[in-house]
């Protein structure tokens, strides 16, 4: 082990495999892959990449944090923690103004409440279902043929919100499927999508509450459409810190990786 | 040190089916029951070999219990009934008469479709929604009365007061000795958990009554000589989870496995499948109305309402156990359509919140589909838990 103050947070998403190398409190390098069938293989390669893109090396790192589903088959960590408490973390560190969460990822997606140190205090995650989700935008994004990058700015140019009532992936398909049939602008339904969405996520806020400033983290929080539903269902504005909401968790994993370096001051031998 | 009696009372279990058989070929008779307001012990004292009817976790039991029932019935009730149609669950083979209780309304529906579908011998006692009003009380008497008339019928003798008396002595006991018990689960260097104490409160729904008190005994005496002391505090990194809300009948260990595996401690329960039925029952006279009174007047079952936040008997007790058991957080468990439970939730979050208890609710069913899920919400929960406890000790060591 060198004596760079290095430490690396690599959450394994169900959609994207992410990685952060965090240098004397900084982000020094990063990755994102997309996540395949060996979880284990994704987050090696997921760190490798964030290493290279930070010119160190796997010796370089102190400690590592494994987050997100894939979390409970990674021996490349020093610890594993989930990705709400990560989510907390990292949204945290890129605006301590945050006070609530909303993350949306390719399977789930969260209401998260923290206090003025990023520890979470509360949350919410959907039951089961894949409304709200990265997966159910792919979905949607298929039946406009178009790719998922494109559905926020189609939402942006809608000039009417069609409502869209079912948030079921398969109904809210045959939903929108009719809904094209019958002549309506695909921009109108896309911000119908959204705004169904935002009203869902509504729900969960019902059980955790809302106080700003809010951070929106997660895959989907690149989508613009998604951002000014949730804000106009919610009726909040979004904090818009530059780094990629995609990175949140990994962010926070790293952040947690450096606070438990810090405060064991001896660490075990990594296994892989 | 394990307790080894926990050994016998597993094996027994086992062997208590069997058993079953041979009591029923020599005349036996034995009333199988699901509820909460069911008077045991006049069942007992009319020669009746009662059994709490349990199963749960059995995803595919619970699909065929949804060809009689609503689908919106809960999965607990709906396996239930699943049960009944495959009839391969032996304690429901060798029930001779069914006794059900209306505490909670689907119970009562599953109590028609069973005897409809199923043909068997059911009989139903009426429970008011509110227990305080005087009205309630005098139908609440006037139903037990009807519920002893039904098992006298069945059992073909009439209730003998000092039968009665014996039965509710003994329950007392049982009862007593369980709360006991419970004690040592909670405490510093426990030898015996909180689910080993569920596991022996769940195998007296089928052990005959005299042996269980015995086997309670014994297992008290066990403790005593390993841990010689109770003591309830919290000890440092741990998470103390108190459980609450829908039933977790033998069968279903899902939410348990996953708490426990993720380094939660359990350390209370309120569920209706728990300690919550043997506290606080104190039976005034010795008659089947007063014995049914006396189960009245408990912690009312969560699928009554809450009558006024401020006031509610059952609030009130989830704080007491919560305080008594040094509890730090509650994960609420709530099956899909047990509508009590479900939309109390946020009530009760709110309420413990007030309190600065945190409350994580768990919704699921049988199937094992959302296991990841819950797990990440647990292991979330337990971090919040613990991190808790961590800044609290750092603000204290500052």
């Amino acid at each position: 082990m060198t004596n760079i103050n290095a430490f690396a947070g690599v959450d394994v998403g169900s959609l994207g495999t992410k990685a952060v190398i965090l240098v004397n409190g900084e982000i020094a390098g990063s990755s994102l892959i997309r996540t395949g069938i060996n979880s284990v293989e994704n987050g090696l390669e997921s760190l490798e990449k964030a290493l290279d893109s930070a010119n160190l090396k796997k010796e370089d790192l102190k400690y590592i944090v494994g987050t997100g589903y894939g979390r409970i088959s990674a021996p490349y960590a020093n610890k594993t923690i989930t990705e709400i408490t990560c989510h907390a973390k990292g949204a945290h560190y890129l605006h301590p103004a945050t006070r609530t969460i909303i993350d949306m990822g390719g399977q789930d997606c969260k209401a998260i409440r923290v206090d003025e140190e990023g520890n979470v205090v509360d949350f919410a995650m959907n039951d089961k279902c894949a409304a709200g989700t990265g997966r159910f935008l792919e979905v949607m994004a298929n039946v406009f043929k178009v790719d998922i990058s494109e559905l926020g700015p189609l939402a942006l140019k809608a000039t009417q919100v069609l409502p869209v009532s079912s948030t079921c992936t398969v109904f809210a398909e045959s939903e929108t499927v009719s809904l094209l049939a019958r002549g309506e602008k695909p921009e109108d339904i896309i911000i119908g999508v959204h705004h169904a969405i935002a009203n869902r996520i509504k729900g969960l806020f019902s059980r955790v509450g809302i106080q700003s400033d809010v951070f929106f983290s997660g895959g989907v929080a690149k989508n613009t459409g998604m951002r000014k539903a949730l804000e106009e269902v919610l009726e909040v504005r979004i904090a818009n810190p530059e780094n990629d909401p995609q990175l949140v968790g990994a962010i926070g994993a790293a952040v947690s990786a450096q606070r438990l370096y810090e405060k064991s001051g001896n660490v075990s031998q990594r296994s892989a | 040190m394990a307790i080894k009696t926990l050994d016998i009372i597993r094996r027994r279990v086992e062997e208590r089916p069997e058993e079953l058989k041979k009591e029923r070929a020599n005349g036996k008779k034995v009333l199988g029951w699901i509820g909460y307001h069911i008077p045991e012990e006049v069942a007992y004292s009319l020669g009746f070999i009662p059994i709490r009817i349990s199963v749960g976790g059995d995803s595919k039991l619970v699909e065929v219990g949804a060809r009689y029932a609503s689908s919106k019935t809960c999965v607990f009730l709906r396996e239930i009934v699943g049960a009944f149609a495959e009839n391969t669950d032996p304690y429901i083979q060798e029930t001779d008469v069914l006794a059900f209780d209306a505490t909670c309304l689907q119970n009562f529906r599953a109590a028609e479709v069973i005897e409809y579908f199923f043909k068997r011998d059911v009989v139903v006692l009426g429970v008011p929604r509110n227990v305080y009003w005087e009205e309630a009380i005098e139908y609440f008497t006037q139903e037990a009365k009807e519920f002893t008339r039904l098992l006298e019928e069945r059992a073909g003798v009439s209730v003998d007061k000092k039968k009665l008396a014996e039965a509710v002595d003994l329950f007392n006991k049982i009862r007593a000795a369980l709360k006991e018990i419970y004690q040592y689960q909670a405490s510093k260097g426990n030898v015996i958990s909180w689910l080993e104490v569920y596991d022996l409160i769940q195998a007296g729904y089928v052990l005959d009554k005299q042996e269980y008190l015995q086997l309670l005994q014994q297992t008290l005496a066990e403790l005593k000589e390993q841990q010689s002391y109770i003591d309830i505090e919290q000890e440092a990194g741990e998470a103390r989870i108190f459980i609450s809300g829908s039933v977790i009948p033998r069968g279903d260990r899902k939410l348990i496995n996953i708490i426990t595996s993720l380094g939660g401690r359990i350390v209370g329960d309120d569920i209706w499948t728990g300690i919550i039925p043997y506290l606080d029952l104190n039976i005034k006279e010795i008659s089947p109305e007063g014995i049914a009174l006396g189960y009245l007047n408990r912690t009312p079952h969560g699928a009554l309402p809450y009558l006024e936040l401020k006031t509610d008997k059952r609030l009130k007790k989830l704080h007491g156990l919560l305080d008594e058991y040094k509890a730090q957080g509650v994960i609420y468990h709530t099956l899909r359509y047990c509508d009590p439970y479900t939309f109390k939730a946020k009530e009760t979050k709110d309420v413990l919140a007030q309190s600065g208890i945190p409350l994580l609710e768990i919704h699921t069913e049988y199937a094992g589909s959302d296991y990841e899920a819950i797990r990440t919400r647990v292991e979330a929960f337990v971090e919040m838990i613990r991190n808790q406890t961590i800044e609290s000790e750092e603000e204290v060591s500052a």
